[in-house]
């Protein structure tokens, strides 16, 4: 009996992820078998002409991300080396209930603050017709990622040995030697994986991005224009899966923009996940 | 001593928006949400069913709270089922496979879930859009951390506790009941507590799957659907043209983010617990 509940559960976790690929692939068939992979290069999206081109919410997703990237790294790291290195007790777990705390406000909320606002903000200062862009989008990535790069960073820099560090203090390294040549470059095997999972957030958020980035599908024109509307991956399907019939066209490359985010965000969780493990052996 | 006064400096000034970024979105959330709840409450005698007064947000919160335990419900046995079978049952090749499984359903976006909760529940099992629907997606959702909470709170049981136990004779029953559980709750019950938090910040999935805007004061059944903060945040943030409907979009939000952080506390109270025992 025993036994029996235990084994069912783990076959559970199985199953869901078998069923979940399955039935994804199983509903965006048709599209694939439509247009091939071709959609893939192509930024038209009409619903009603059947255009189903995916390259303008590709775009627009990775573009959101690395701007959450650029913005989320340097500040995150620069935290957590603050937190572990140059403050003390206090001071450091106040700072890390404020991550905690960012990383609890739920992504609506986020997406709440971004409308209300972000986007007057970037409207006003920018002189900009509507402040619905993929800078906005990004910007608010970069806040919710933040608490995932400044934990696991902060996490990593706590487990480099305090033999390494005495060892670099008693040759005379400087406090940012230390730093640059010891502390950082023992850490980054968790930092890059604190990396990889906030690029797997930034990807996958809906909520933020859908009410900010304005659903509008374009390829970004010139490619770096990010201050005009545009739509990512999960944006669409947020803003369109309720007005598709089931069986159609039209869910049939909703659920194909699915897959390709599952697979993408996948690859880059066992990628983070794959290296850590590595280390650890 | 200069360059290291230099890069403080540099660092500190890098990091300056972590430092003040949490306060500054907590307190103007707080700063447009009070106000709102306040005038809410007021005006909540008179007009009992005014649109967003305090009555009016009952059916959200209450809706809520429902996808949130049944979520737990269904999550909580197949987790702790899935975490004795590490500890007790599995090789090192099932150990890593299981965890190799976690990490992926973790990596996986939750409108993915969501999608997949629209095929599979709504369509194929003509669930409809429904409570049960969206606390199936959101128990998938909250499993993988729940799992890898409890196994990291059994594996903190010292091994000579456990080897004790085996030498005295005890089944695997007795084991998990006399030993894992007195030693492990606060570390499962962290767990559990983070999955609530959880489940409670999801909007997406359940935003085609199990909710509706308004209408439901409280589901005649777990075939229909309900009313949440998160989705109803999501639906009056975008009623630009009303201000009313934006501030009642704030309380919600102060409500969700006071629910959200009881559960957080809750939780680090109970990993003090555990640091301390």
């Amino acid at each position: 009996m025993l036994n029996l509940w235990m084994r069912t559960s783990a076959l559970i976790s199985l199953i869901v992820v078998v069923l979940m690929l399955g039935f994804l692939l199983q509903q965006s068939w048709p599209y694939w078998q439509h247009d091939g992979l071709s959609p893939l290069l192509s930024g038209d999206w009409y619903p009603y002409e059947h255009l189903f081109g995916l390259a303008a919410a590709i775009i627009g997703s990775f573009w959101a991300a690395l701007i959450a990237l650029a913005i989320a790294i340097p500040t995150g790291l620069a935290a957590a080396v603050m937190s572990t290195e140059i403050l003390s007790g206090p001071w450091r777990s106040l700072m890390r209930s404020g991550m905690e705390l960012l990383a609890g406000i739920p992504s609506v909320v986020y997406g709440l603050l971004g409308l209300w606002i972000l986007l007057p903000f970037l409207q006003s200062n920018l002189h900009l017709l509507t402040g619905h862009n993929l800078l906005a989008a990004g910007l608010l990535l970069s806040i919710m990622v933040l608490p995932t790069i400044m934990v696991m960073t902060q996490d990593a820099l706590c487990e480099v040995s305090i033999h390494q560090r005495d060892t670099a203090a008693s040759l005379g390294m400087g406090w940012s030697t230390r730093l640059w040549r010891v502390l950082l470059p023992q850490a980054w095997p968790g930092i890059r994986s604190g990396i990889l999972l906030a690029l797997g957030r930034a990807l996958g958020e809906t909520m933020a991005v859908m009410l900010v980035v304005g659903s509008m599908d374009r390829i970004p024109d010139p490619w770096y224009n990010l201050l005009a509307p545009a739509q990512t991956l999960t944006s669409r399907i947020g803003r369109e899966i309720g007005e598709s019939a089931f069986g159609s066209m039209h869910f049939s490359a909703l659920m194909a923009c699915g897959l390709l985010l599952a697979l993408i965000t996948i690859t880059i969780s066992m990628l983070a996940h794959i290296r850590t493990d590595k280390v650890k052996t | 001593m200069m360059t290291e006064r230099c890069a403080k400096t540099l660092i500190t000034m890098l990091a300056l928006p972590a430092l003040l970024l949490p306060a500054a979105c907590l307190l103007y959330i707080l700063f447009k949400g009070i106000p709102a709840l306040d005038w809410a409450m007021l005006s909540g005698s008179s007009q009992a069913s005014a649109f967003g007064s305090i009555t009016a947000l009952w059916p959200q919160i209450t809706g809520s709270l429902l996808l949130m335990l049944g979520a737990c419900l269904l999550a909580a046995p197949v987790a702790l089922g899935g975490t004795l079978f590490y500890a007790l049952i599995a090789n090192v090749t099932q150990r890593k496979a299981l965890l190799g499984i976690m990490h992926l359903l973790v990596g996986i976006p939750p409108v993915v879930y969501g999608l997949c909760g629209l095929i599979v529940l709504v369509h194929m099992l003509h669930w409809g859009i429904s409570l049960l629907t969206g606390m199936v997606i959101l128990a998938v959702i909250i499993l993988p951390m729940l799992l890898m909470n409890s196994v990291n709170a059994i594996e903190r049981i010292p091994g000579g506790k456990t080897e004790a136990a085996r030498a005295l004779g005890l089944s695997n029953g007795q084991l998990i009941r006399r030993v894992w559980l007195p030693a492990a709750w606060p570390g499962l019950m962290t767990g559990l507590l983070l999955g609530m938090a959880r489940a409670l910040s999801e909007t997406a999935p359940i935003l085609f799957t199990a909710t509706v805007f308004s209408g439901v004061a409280w589901p005649d059944s777990l075939f229909s659907p309900v009313t949440s903060l998160q989705t109803h945040i999501f639906y009056l943030a975008q009623e630009g043209a009303n201000a009313g409907a934006v501030d009642i979009a704030w309380a919600s939000a102060v409500i969700l983010i006071i629910l959200v952080t009881v559960l957080s506390f809750g939780a680090s109270a109970l990993r003090n617990i555990r640091m301390d025992g």
